[in-house]
């Protein structure tokens, strides 16, 4: 056994200490931080202050519409124009979901772009996303876009072997005549630095960076290239300690403190290979990057992007606010989703049909005693989702009455007690215990036994809706 | 007309499925008559129903042994002015 080191002394008390200031329950858990936090990098302590999150102007990206329809067949126009509309209406009217990008290669990607720009939406404003081609910016121009993205491979897997350049000098030369011609069409570039997690930091991202800095130099701040840092495999490690490439601590210093790139021109961009992917993106905010870039419910390409939905939870949780975000959408979204065929699972975060629902009777029984001791905030009034039970044999009375009570709409003392739902308890046993089934007992099935053993609550709450 | 006590092992064997015989005052429902979760339940349920009285929830489910509650049935009829036998 250890040594002990610290005496804890119990405070006792009579009332409890909900610990409201952490877990308010009308919004999501805040996320407190203290500081500083410190990273060796080349031998070296540096210091980090995370606490700084709260009043620096952080924000979500989307890219639904472009990584997210790399995992998909394509959406037709009115798609996206709902939800774009929708993502609008999330976003709220400070902007917090800034940007969306699109493609404009086909007639559609363009008239996509025009009809959701039709809406009048502030935000999300719309970007383009281009191969690092020349002759694209004609498309950016000729759809008035003030921005997008063009893709600049940093590792040597791609400039070797994807791109066949024959030497890394060659690959920028060709990279910075792109941004050149950004420039000269008076369209802001943004280097989506593909690959940057397997990459040669030192000998080939850096002394790139440092060039389109100085190239920077020459136009006005509002043109000036942002810097994408593109975790395209999922390499990606969010902890302090771990080495270049993969370290994202160290990768944001390099470029931001290094070489000079402001918080405001830097954008995380991950996947999720190694399940760290809401995590990394939620880091890269801390360590002084200024926008992550996320997709709908995390759908991308392979195993998808940061879900924009959890970004913005996060956002909530280190703002202390909801800072004009209408959490709301996030369901009308997901339903949407659904509605036109995107599997959204059960269980996912937020948005399964299930992410709320208890299937054991002991958490049944703290849901019926008080819905925050299971329920991680209120989900009612901020997705319009509240805790459900789901009925198995484990549900026992305790989740039964929740179900039934949930079902008529009852709170507070009109709540039905567990003693008079022993019919319907009685019946849900039965189903396992003499019937032998092995499956959970629809909400269908349960509304045909609660019209029959409740006709006075059916009549009342039911009868006329 | 039937003593409490008589009638609170009527209804514990009906809905235990026991025989009277076998349930004594100083058995506890869970752990010498078997009584599982939904079972206490409903043994409240038809108390209720068989003194036409309400309980409390919380207090009824306390209750541990069928002399308890012949105690505890006893006390809710006084309070709410039903007749019984003792």
């Amino acid at each position: 056994m250890g040594k002990v080191k610290k005496k804890h002394p119990l405070v006792d008390a009579k009332r409890p200490n909900l610990l409201e200031d952490i877990f308010p329950y009308s919004l999501p858990p805040m996320i407190h931080l203290e500081g500083p936090v410190i990273e060796n990098i080349d031998g070296k302590p540096v210091e980090f202050d995370f606490g700084a999150v709260k009043d620096r102007p952080i924000f979500i990206s989307d890219t639904t519409f472009r990584d997210g329809q790399q995992a998909r067949p394509p959406y037709t126009i009115e798609q996206m124009v709902r939800i774009y509309d929708l993502l609008s209406k999330l976003s709220g009217p400070n902007g917090v979901v800034l940007q969306t990008e699109f493609f404009l290669y086909t007639k559609n990607d363009r008239e996509t772009l025009d009809r959701c720009r039709a809406l009048g939406h502030t935000y999300p404003e719309c970007t383009g996303w281009i191969r690092a081609v020349k002759g694209d910016f004609r498309l950016v121009k000729e759809a008035g876009l003030k921005e997008t993205g063009m893709l600049t491979s940093c590792s040597d897997y791609h400039i070797f072997h994807k791109l066949k350049f024959r030497s890394r000098k060659e690959c920028i030369d060709s990279y910075c005549e792109v941004v050149d011609a950004a420039f000269e069409e008076g369209v802001r570039p943004r280097c989506h630095l593909e690959d940057l997690t397997r990459a040669d930091i030192e000998g080939f991202v850096l002394p790139f960076v440092d060039r389109l800095m100085e190239m920077s130099q020459q136009v006005p701040e509002e043109r000036s290239v942002k810097i994408r840092l593109c975790d395209t495999m999922g390499f990606g490690v969010s902890y302090p300690g771990a080495e270049l490439p993969r370290s994202i601590p160290k990768l944001i210093y390099k470029l931001n403190r290094e070489c000079g790139v402001p918080s405001d021109r830097l954008e995380w961009h991950g996947h999720n290979d190694f399940h760290k992917v809401h995590v990394n993106a939620a880091t890269a905010w801390l360590y002084g990057c200024d926008f992550i870039n996320t997709t709908l419910f995390g759908f991308g390409e392979r195993t998808g992007n940061p879900p924009l939905e959890g970004a913005i939870f996060e956002y909530i949780a280190l703002k202390g606010d909801l800072c004009g975000i209408d959490t709301m959408a996030i369901t009308e979204l997901a339903e949407y989703m659904r509605s036109i065929g995107l599997p959204i699972p059960d269980n996912y975060p937020f948005a399964g049909r299930a992410f709320n629902t208890t299937r054991a009777g002991i958490h049944a029984g703290g849901l019926r005693q008080d819905e925050q001791i299971y329920n991680i905030f209120d989900t009612a009034k901020l997705l319009g989702r509240p805790p459900r039970v789901a009925i198995t044999d484990k549900s026992g009375a305790d989740g039964v009455a929740h179900w039934l009570n949930e079902f008529f709409g009852l709170k507070g003392d009109d709540r039905i007690n567990k003693i008079r739902v022993h019919k319907l308890a009685r019946w849900v046993i039965d189903q396992y215990d003499v019937e032998g089934r092995l499956t959970a007992i629809s909400d269908q099935e349960l509304e045909v036994k609660a019209k029959e053993f409740y006709p006075d609550y059916w009549e009342k709450y039911k009868s006329g809706k | 007309m039937a003593t409490v006590e008589e009638r609170v092992k009527a209804v514990t064997a009906n809905v235990l499925k026991l025989n009277v015989d076998e349930i004594n005052m100083n058995d506890s429902f869970t752990a010498d008559l078997g009584a599982e979760s939904v079972q206490s339940i409903e043994l409240v349920a038809m108390f209720e129903e068989e003194f036409g009285i309400e309980m409390d929830e919380d207090a009824a489910l306390s209750v541990q042994t069928v002399g308890e509650a012949v105690e505890f049935i006893t006390d809710v009829c006084e309070q709410q002015g039903v007749e019984i036998e003792e």
